[in-house]
């Protein structure tokens, strides 16, 4: 090999991405994961929808989330959405309702809750549970990593996500529709110490070109470890999620 | 100087207004939220109706033959729903009341009942007792439910309505395994029946034993179910539930009913109580387009239903009862038709059924807004019931719904001959 092919070689070599770079993506993923939460934890999160005019329609959800793939989200309020409990299990999710008195299986892109929000805000599990890493890049202060959707069982086709380079917490994601649409923009803000060794925003504001001068926001409190039974993630016990507190 | 002061001053204390409504605006005071050991929640609930009655309907003139002739009846209905808990240890105790009274143009009436009382023990995760009266729903289909052993009557028309319990004695185990079976739940209950205990779930003293296999296995829900000869006739049957892709589910029931009885009325006017073994089935889907559109679409053999020859036995003999009634005065046929309302008059009496809901989640941007429409069609005879639907959240704990409904059927048919033809319903709920 000659001197000038031996540096277009080296040129090239720098220039194309190589398979290491997407392993560095995807542990860089699941750290972004571990840092934002446990595995396994309990929260609160409060929602926000904020309409143009300042009006807000606010829910309050209690969750509970079990390895990469076992979620319950329970409403406590306001009092027309208590008690409504969801159930999911990988790409199963089912639909508790008070009134109705049983879990009904949904498909998963059903909506259970009105306005902006859906379930990928509500039910997500780890974004490297449902995201593949297509690009990783190191960036000045930080990282930008771009995602898709490993199945179709979550909304957002396509995540290009900003990363923060001293906490490895997301600071920016935008979440687009398989056509490229781009459907909102996740900024994450407010980083709080919540005690035992988690240190996260604490809250996460979406906006969206398809709903303008609507506004949603998540509001983080009380996230911790918790191990539960498996026992907990079942159709029989999640009338009862409200027992899990 | 002075001047500048002030200015500082007020920069600042507009600077931290500014911080205190930022602050304010994304409070989350959890303290608000904490578990207590006594819960209690509910609704309150306005429902204004008015329906146009079907002068020519059979049903019309077995209930309005001994009145003056209208073409309108309007009804208010106020209802109450309170349900509270009480939590102690490893016990927790659930009660539901339900109260509604009623006023229309001819009457007025009250009701009061105790939908739910019932005590819960559960030692550990996966294991439960309970005890009292108890709403159980089982099955898998969104308006009828043919396993539904150990329940009151849903309405279609209202499938998602709370509803009276029975008295059950039972317990619940549950176990999770990885791999394919990933989750079986096994529900053995005592439903007793006497003289002063769930009188309504059928005559004599019987214990009533009933069991529940659920299992979850390669994400399919199944479910196997039995109730033993008692107060009703021994049953069984299963369903099942799957995600066929990430917007379609599919779902079905199957059960097969030993002994069903229902009164059948012969030509002459003699009624006979037909005994035989049936079997009902529902098969099922719920469909979510890319716009958002919600199909629920359930097609339901109903083996205890009455055949078209039947039905049209019964409807002939209340028309003929009704022209024997002006002819003469003599009423008695038509309180022998009347008295059966109950199994012919019940919301869909006959075989074969089509359920069909569209919803569209918020069309045109409009936040909490949800449109719908239901039809169902009976399959025998072609007539059908259509209820379009305008539903709205927007107002925190205020849902309001506004319902019309529009009957087609011709004579002696199912819808066709229903006491009204049109209704119109607004539903005005509070919760608290």
């Amino acid at each position: 090999m000659t001197g000038t092919n031996k540096f277009a070689a080296l040129i090239l070599g720098l220039l194309l991405p190589l398979p290491a770079s997407a392993i560095d993506g995807d542990e860089l993923l699941r750290k972004v994961d571990r840092n934002l939460n446990p595995e396994s934890y309990e929260m609160y999160r409060k929602l926000i929808n904020i309409e143009p005019d300042g009006r807000r329609k606010e829910f309050v959800l209690y969750s509970v989330k079990k390895g990469r793939d076992k979620m319950i989200a329970l409403f406590l309020d306001p009092p027309s959405e208590k008690g409504r409990a969801t159930l999911r299990i990988g790409d199963n999710m089912w639909l508790y309702i008070p009134e109705v008195g049983k879990p009904i299986r949904i498909t998963s892109l059903q909506s259970v809750v009105g306005g902006i929000f859906n379930n990928a805000d509500i039910f997500n599990l780890d974004y490297s549970a449902e995201y593949a890493v297509e690009k990783y890049e190191q960036r000045p202060g930080g990282h930008y990593l771009e995602l898709k959707a490993r199945t179709g069982a979550v909304a957002y086709d396509r995540l290009k996500m900003k990363v923060d380079g001293p906490t490895l917490l997301p600071t920016e994601i935008e979440a687009y529709a398989a056509s490229g649409l781009l459907i909102k923009t996740l900024h994450f803000k407010d980083i709080k110490d919540f005690g035992k060794g988690i240190r996260r925003p604490s809250v996460l504001e979406t906006d969206s070109p398809l709903y303008k001068g609507y506004k949603s926001v998540l509001i983080y409190a009380n996230i911790g470890r918790r191990d539960l039974p498996d026992e907990v993630f079942t159709l029989d016990y999640l009338p009862r999620a409200r027992e899990l507190r | 100087m002075r001047a500048r002061l002030l200015a500082s001053c007020a920069a600042a204390c507009l600077a931290g207004s500014a911080i205190a409504e930022a602050e304010e605006k994304y409070s989350f005071d959890i303290g608000k939220f904490e578990k207590q050991p006594f819960e209690l929640s509910g609704y309150a609930e306005l429902r204004p109706e008015s329906y146009r009655l079907n002068r020519d309907g059979a049903l019309y003139k077995l209930n309005f033959y001994n009145q003056s002739a209208r073409t309108r009846l309007d009804r208010t209905t106020g209802a109450l729903e309170i349900s509270g808990l009480y939590r102690h240890g490893i016990a927790t105790f659930n009660a539901t009341a339900h109260g509604e009274v009623s006023r229309d143009d001819l009457q007025s009436s009250d009701r009061a009942r105790m939908y739910e009382a019932y005590l819960t023990l559960e030692p550990s995760t996966g294991v439960r007792f309970e005890a009292g009266k108890r709403a159980l729903r089982w099955g898998k289909g969104y308006a009828w439910n043919p396993v539904g052993f150990i329940e009151r009557p849903k309405d279609p028309n209202d499938p998602e309505l709370s509803r009276e319990g029975f008295a059950v004695l039972g317990g619940s185990f549950t176990r999770s395994f990885d791999g394919p079976l990933q989750t079986v739940t096994f529900t053995p209950l005592l439903v007793p029946t006497s003289r002063q205990m769930n009188k309504d779930f059928g005559p004599g003293n019987h214990a009533n034993p009933a069991a529940r296999l659920s299992v979850l296995y390669r994400d399919t829900d199944i479910d196997f179910m039995i109730l033993g000869q008692g107060a009703r006739g021994a049953r069984y049957g299963f369903d099942f539930a799957r995600n066929l892709s990430t917007n379609l589910e599919i779902h079905g029931e199957w059960a097969r009913i030993r002994g069903a009885a229902k009164p059948v009325l012969g030509a002459g006017g003699a009624g006979t109580l037909q005994v035989s073994d049936v079997t009902s089935y529902l098969i099922g889907l719920r469909y979510l387009t890319e716009r958002e559109t919600t199909w629920i679409v359930e097609y339901y053999r109903n083996g205890t239903g009455y055949s078209q020859e039947q039905m049209r036995t019964y409807l002939s003999f209340a028309h003929s009862a009704y022209d024997q009634f002006l002819a003469t005065g003599n009423s008695a046929a038509l309180e022998r038709a009347g008295a059966l309302q109950t199994s012919y008059g019940r919301a869909n009496p006959m075989r074969r059924y089509l359920y069909v809901r569209a919803s569209q989640k918020e069309p045109f941007d409009i936040l909490y807004f949800t449109p719908a429409v239901t039809a169902i069609f009976n399959l025998d005879d072609h007539s059908y019931s259509l209820a379009p639907e305008l539903a709205y959240t927007g107002v925190t704990n205020l849902d309001l719904r506004l319902r019309f409904f529009a009957l087609h059927g011709a004579r002696l048919t199912d819808f066709g001959e229903k006491q009204n033809d049109r209704r119109i319903e607004l539903r005005m709920r509070y919760y608290f």
